[in-house]
């Protein structure tokens, strides 16, 4: 059972490595400076505030807008037009091209994937 | 209120739906990313843990977040897809700091049924394409060209109409997707296809399998080596592939969420419903998957996402409690769990309910909110104010007052903390270890109280006794000189500065000393003809050692009094009025403009305008802070002046655009207060307060402070009852005892003060609570809780039967004093007019409180209103009540007390469906509906036809992108009559993503005003990934989209105050207003909140 356990990847070694946890039931309490009175000890405030708070984000540059390229919709033509149209070009098209269609390895028999192996572990 | 109305979040959303883990904002850096609903937060790994980065707003809801590295890159992109069909590819750039947009688009189709288990976006691990699932039988795919550009989008017909999950395969030639679904017989399975970019069609794919666990939900793919797909039921887990069929049972549960472990796909954390986190082993030698294997961890919150970060450090995001890190340990710890629990990120969603109350009577409301659903279920108190971050503290007893002194006129820190008890005086000092430690100043009388104490120039200390003050040299520590009280006399106040002394002895005896090198003067003495109760002489003029002024408040003709200095000249009598004598007098000048605080005995602060000049005091305001004493003190941060006033609700006093503004901080109870600066505790503060001596830095700007109060059930209703000091819940506990799983609900009690429960109602068996009220009823003094239940039977689509039970609080018990039998849920229920007002299913129902003959109580119907398709919310105003329908909008009723009878009025001819319902004005009403907008409608009294009077106008509408579950009319900050945000009405409204914000009636030339920024902000700031502000505010659902309007984005509006100068020139040249007028503006807004 260990091996399942052990040998947790890791990308950088470092990180983590000074990780210092908080009271998991108070986020608060972060730096601890010591008090030689006794007895002393490093209270928790009722009261907390969240530690993790990010700058806000508030863009001003004009990259917020993709290059003109890269203003994506969907093609206009629906599923059913797209068939009609694809079914009428491949009529239109001369048998030959069917025949050579054949010789590509489109042609050539795939090996079907065998049914799967099934086995139950418990 | 009105109809203008500013919407602005006071808490941002906490709910983690999504998150991620790769090098975004560099190629050596990893990245936490996080979603938060309508943000996304950027979080760093580094050896200190996660350090958070950036927090990106997004004009939309987020339905997936994916990471991804198109060929040739060095870094991940991120791929963004919102709920209404809009998605953005984001990079970050490394040079400019900045997010860069390099794809966005539209992806909704015209047509198309949207899906019903969510929408699904994906992307192939070869990065062929981007495949979407948002429609009923649709695929879209957006194909990347071979310079990793997107192309047009395109849809393939997708047979499987019920759809439970898709990923792509990884390692097949051609981009292939693996699909679960469900088909008309309730049977689950998986297919795979192919898809062929060129044909724009799937193929068959490589394989196929029928009918697995039918609770299957989730599709994990695995990557090579081992390829294939996980199929994780709720008694299953199957490894599948071409060539592979792996199961394992696994104890009943729903798998939630799940974060991969290792790149070669070996190792997989799951997390379920319960909150249960367990390992997922493919066994395998070399690329033949030999089984599966799967352990449990340990438990953490119930998890929405897992991603698996760096060194066996795993973060848990959770929609329904806080999100977490946590550490995978090697060997388990005495519970059995490899699981520790290190950080943990609060998350208020899902707020079900909560309820605005003022605890601590100062006018500012706290928001107490029933949070988290299933064992994450907790009460969250949410207050702002000014956050004191202790540092360390001492218990100390009977601490009378504390003063810190330099150890010579120069040093810029505090050597010395003098704290003095009822007959002794302590002396504290910083030693070399940085330590606090007890020490002693020779000169000083220590076997006394001290009364005051000061640095004094040249070198020197002042110290205060009741027999004599004291002056000693700050470097010798030995005593120079010595004034003593004439025999007979004792002083019981004194003050001082660097170069003056001012103190009284009893009967009305005012002495004045001023300090030289080495010796006391007493310069000029007074007989008053009371006695004084404080004194102040803090230098406000031009010479910062020195006043010219000394303020001195008066015991029996309760007055304050202002003399002159050195000599003792009366100048101004201000009678305070009143039989509260003043306890503390403060001279202060804030930003120039120099003032006059005078804090009463029980608990009242009055503050004067002082003119220097002539020692005039004007334009007396009073503020409730408290109920016990006050003692002011100043303190400085950030080189501002502030105020502390220390007492059972303690304050702090600053000023911002020459307005005095006032903040709570977040402790309790705080006798004495200095300021405390030393090299080890810079800007420090030292506080007295329940028994303890506490040294902590204070925060520059008030915000939010939350308190848990974990339940480990799941709250869904709370009340508050001021006058049995209570908070009564509805709350359910799932008990997982059973293989089944049931749930027990209750009405408990809880003190609100500890937040304890002090008693508990079981309710029946199938019995839930929907509703719970603390009312009074006429002609009966006693207040109760009233509850509404229903009986979700298994068989019944809506509850047939439900019922109002009436309780009161005897010694902090729930005495059930009468019970109503209902024909339906009791969704809601309103005091109205001395009566009870209950939503039964579909019926408006009034309940008269009648005395029955052997003198016990009985609810007795009164009259009813039908016509709802279930009446959900009521809220009532006078004879008027406000019906928020599951899917008929809003309606007006009116109460005919006459006739005894309820009437239509009238309504709204919309079909929303409704999920909050509140009251701004008489003739004014908001509406939140479950597309996530917000809309007000109007009554029209005036119309001139029937028909016009019967339709609610619709005059406002916005979408706010939340889902909110309740309104209360209450403020979240100080209501001080002087300020103009006081007069602002306001609403807090709470959402299931665990957002509190507030909507703000304003003045409409206000509103007018605001617009126009808002405009012009809009211009300015731009929406990351392109996404358009005006198109997310707009207001949508299936059937239409219109622009927002009479509802302002304060959310926009107040980041005016983040852009760099020139952003706000800019803007402020469209405006035609100067920069500093719109910051003060703006500025004003942000205090609403």
């Amino acid at each position: 059972m260990d091996s399942l356990f052990g040998d947790w990847p890791s990308f950088d070694p470092h990180n983590f490595s000074h990780f210092r946890p908080s009271d998991p039931s108070n986020p608060s309490v972060s730096a601890i400076c010591p008090v030689s009175l006794p007895p002393y000890r490093v209270k928790n405030s009722t009261f907390h505030c969240q530690k993790m708070t990010p700058t806000t984000y508030c863009p001003t540059h004009s990259r917020t807008l993709p290059p003109s390229d890269q203003i994506i919709t969907t093609e206009a033509k629906n599923i059913l037009i797209r068939n009609f149209y694809g079914r009428g070009e491949e009529k239109l098209r001369p048998k030959r091209a069917a025949a050579q269609l054949l010789d590509a390895d489109h042609g050539s028999k795939q090996p079907r994937p065998c049914d799967p192996v099934i086995e139950l572990i418990d | 209120m009105s109809i203008w109305n500013y919407v602005v979040t006071a808490h941002k959303p906490t709910n983690v739906t999504h998150s991620c883990v790769g090098n975004f904002t560099s190629p050596q850096e990893l990245n936490l990313i996080i979603a938060k609903c309508t943000r996304i937060e950027i979080h760093l790994l580094t050896p200190q843990g996660l350090q958070p980065m950036l927090d990106v707003p997004i004009y939309g809801r987020i339905a997936t977040l994916e990471l991804f590295r198109p060929h040739g890159e060095t870094q991940d992109f991120l791929f963004i897809a919102t709920e209404k069909y809009k998605f953005c590819v984001l990079q970050w750039d490394v040079d400019a700091n900045e997010l860069v947009t390099r794809a966005m688009g539209d992806v909704s189709d015209r047509i198309g049924r949207p899906t019903d288990n969510g929408q699904i976006g994906i992307i192939d691990p070869d990065c062929r394409l981007i495949g979407l699932h948002l429609y009923d039988g649709l695929f879209k795919v957006i194909p990347f060209d071979n310079k990793g550009l997107l192309k047009e989008a395109f849809n393939i017909r997708l047979e499987e109409l019920q759809v439970l999950d898709i990923k792509f395969l990884y390692g097949c030639a051609k981009p292939t997707i693996v699909v679960l679904y469900q088909d008309n017989k309730d049977a689950r399975h998986v297919k795979t296809y192919e898809i062929a970019l060129k044909d724009k069609d799937f193929v068959e794919g490589p394989w196929s399998q029928n009918n697995v666990d039918n609770g299957a939900n989730l599709l994990i793919p695995v990557p090579p080596p081992l390829c294939g797909v996980l199929i994780i039921g709720e008694e299953t887990i199957v490894y599948c592939s071409a060539n592979a069929f792996k199961a394992i049972p696994i104890r009943p549960s729903i798998t939630k969420a799940y974060g991969r472990v290792d790149a070669d796909g070996s190792r997989y954390l799951l997390g379920d419903h319960a909150g249960l986190l367990q390992l997922l082993v493919i066994t395998h030698e070399k690329e033949k998957v030999t089984g599966l294997k799967i352990e449990l961890l340990g438990e953490t919150s119930i998890a929405s996402t897992i991603s698996y970060l760096d060194n066996a450090y795993v973060f848990i995001g959770s929609s329904y409690g806080d999100s977490q890190l946590i550490k995978l340990n090697l060997q388990p710890d005495a519970k059995g769990s490899y699981v520790e629990v290190l950080e943990r990120y609060v998350n208020l969603g899902p707020i079900v309910d909560f309820c605005v109350v003022d605890l601590e009577r100062q006018g500012q409301g706290q928001v107490v909110t029933c949070s988290g659903a299933y064992k994450d279920g907790s009460l969250r108190v949410v207050r702002n104010g000014i956050g004191i971050n202790e540092q360390a503290s001492v218990e100390l007893q009977g601490i009378k007052g504390m003063w810190s002194l330099r150890s010579s006129t120069d040093d810029p820190f505090d050597t010395f903390l003098v704290v003095s008890f009822i007959n002794e005086t302590r002396i504290l000092a910083m030693n070399l270890e940085d330590e606090l430690e007890e020490t002693e100043i020779e000169g000083f009388c220590s076997q006394v109280q001290t009364l005051f104490c000061h640095d004094a120039v040249h070198n020197q200390l002042v110290q205060v006794t009741s027999s004599s003050v004291k002056l000693v040299s700050s470097t010798t520590r030995d005593l120079r000189n010595e004034w003593n009280a004439p025999s007979g006399y004792s002083i019981n106040v004194a003050t001082a500065n660097a170069t003056q002394v001012l103190l009284a002895t009893g009967g009305g005896h005012l002495v004045y000393l001023e300090i030289g090198d080495g010796i006391l003067m007493e310069v000029k003495h007074a007989q008053l003809e009371y006695e004084i109760s404080c004194l102040d002489i803090n230098p406000i003029g031009e010479n910062p050692h020195y006043s010219q002024l000394a303020a001195v408040g008066m015991w029996t003709d309760i007055s304050i009094r202002i003399f002159s200095l050195p000599d003792l000249n009366l100048i101004t009598k201000e009678n305070l009025g009143g039989e509260i004598i003043p306890r503390s007098v403060l001279l202060c000048s804030f930003e120039g403009i120099t003032y006059l605080l005078c804090a009463l005995g029980d608990g009242h602060l009055l503050n004067f305008l002082l003119n220097m000049e002539s020692g005039e005091l004007t334009n007396r305001k009073k503020v409730s802070l408290g109920t016990q004493p006050i003692t002011l003190r100043t303190f400085s941060s950030k080189n501002t002046t502030h105020v502390f006033a220390a007492s059972d609700r303690p304050t702090v006093i600053y000023s911002s655009n020459k307005k005095l503004l006032y903040s709570n901080v977040n402790l309790k109870e705080v006798s004495h207060m200095c300021q405390f600066n030393t090299a080890a505790f810079p800007d420090s503060l030292a506080i007295a307060k329940e028994g303890e001596l506490t040294i902590g830095t204070i925060d520059d700007i008030q915000k939010l402070h939350i308190r848990s109060i974990p339940l480990g059930e799941q709250a869904r209703r709370i009340c508050h009852q001021e006058q049995s000091r209570t908070f009564a819940l509805c709350s359910l506990k799932f008990s997982q005892t059973s293989s089944e799983g049931s749930e027990v609900n209750f009405v408990r009690l809880l003190d609100d003060q500890t937040f304890e429960i002090i008693s508990t109602y079981a309710l029946d068996t199938f019995e839930c609570g929907c509703s719970i009220l603390s009312c009074t009823f006429s002609d009966d003094s006693n207040v109760y809780y009233c509850v509404g239940t229903a009986y979700v039977l298994p068989e019944e689509n809506e509850p047939s039967k439900g019922r109002v039970l009436v309780f009161i609080v005897e010694d902090g018990k729930l005495q059930l004093i009468a019970e109503k039998e209902t024909k339906g849920a009791v969704y809601s229920l309103n005091a109205f007019n001395g009566k009870l007002l209950a939503a039964i299913n579909q019926k408006i129902q009034l309940y008269k409180w009648m005395l029955r003959d052997d003198g016990s109580r009985e609810l007795q119907s009164e009259c009813g209103h039908h016509g709802h398709i279930l009446a959900l919310y009521v809220q009532t105003h006078g004879d008027f009540i406000v019906v928020g329908d599951l899917m008929k909008s809003i309606s007006l009723l009116i109460y005919k007390h006459e006739e005894g009878a309820i009437e239509e009025r009238a309504r709204d001819y919309n079909a929303n469906w409704m999920t909050g319902v509140e009251i701004l004005d008489d003739d004014t009403y908001l509406g939140a509906e479950n597309n996530y907008n917000l809309f007000t409608v109007r009554k029209n009294s005036e119309g001139a036809t029937d028909e016009e009077r019967a339709r609610l106008e619709v005059v406002g509408e916005y979408h706010l992108g939340e889902f909110v579950n309740r309104f209360r009319h209450g403020s979240l900050v100080m209501r001080l009559p002087d300020s103009e945000v006081g007069q602002i009405p306001t609403v807090i409204f709470g959402t299931v993503n665990g957002v509190i914000g507030v909507i703000a009636s304003l003045p409409h030339d206000q509103y007018v005003f605001l617009e126009k920024l808002q405009t012009s902000i809009r211009k300015v700031i731009k929406g990351v990934g392109g996404l358009s502000h005006e198109h997310w505010r707009s207001f949508y659902n299936e059937k239409k989209t219109v622009d927002a309007r009479n509802f302002l984005d304060g959310d926009l509006i107040e980041s005016f105050l983040d852009l760099s100068r020139g952003r706000m020139d800019e803007i402020s040249k469209a405006m035609g207003v100067s920069t500093e007028e719109l910051s003060k503006r703006v500025e004003e807004l942000t205090r609403l909140h």
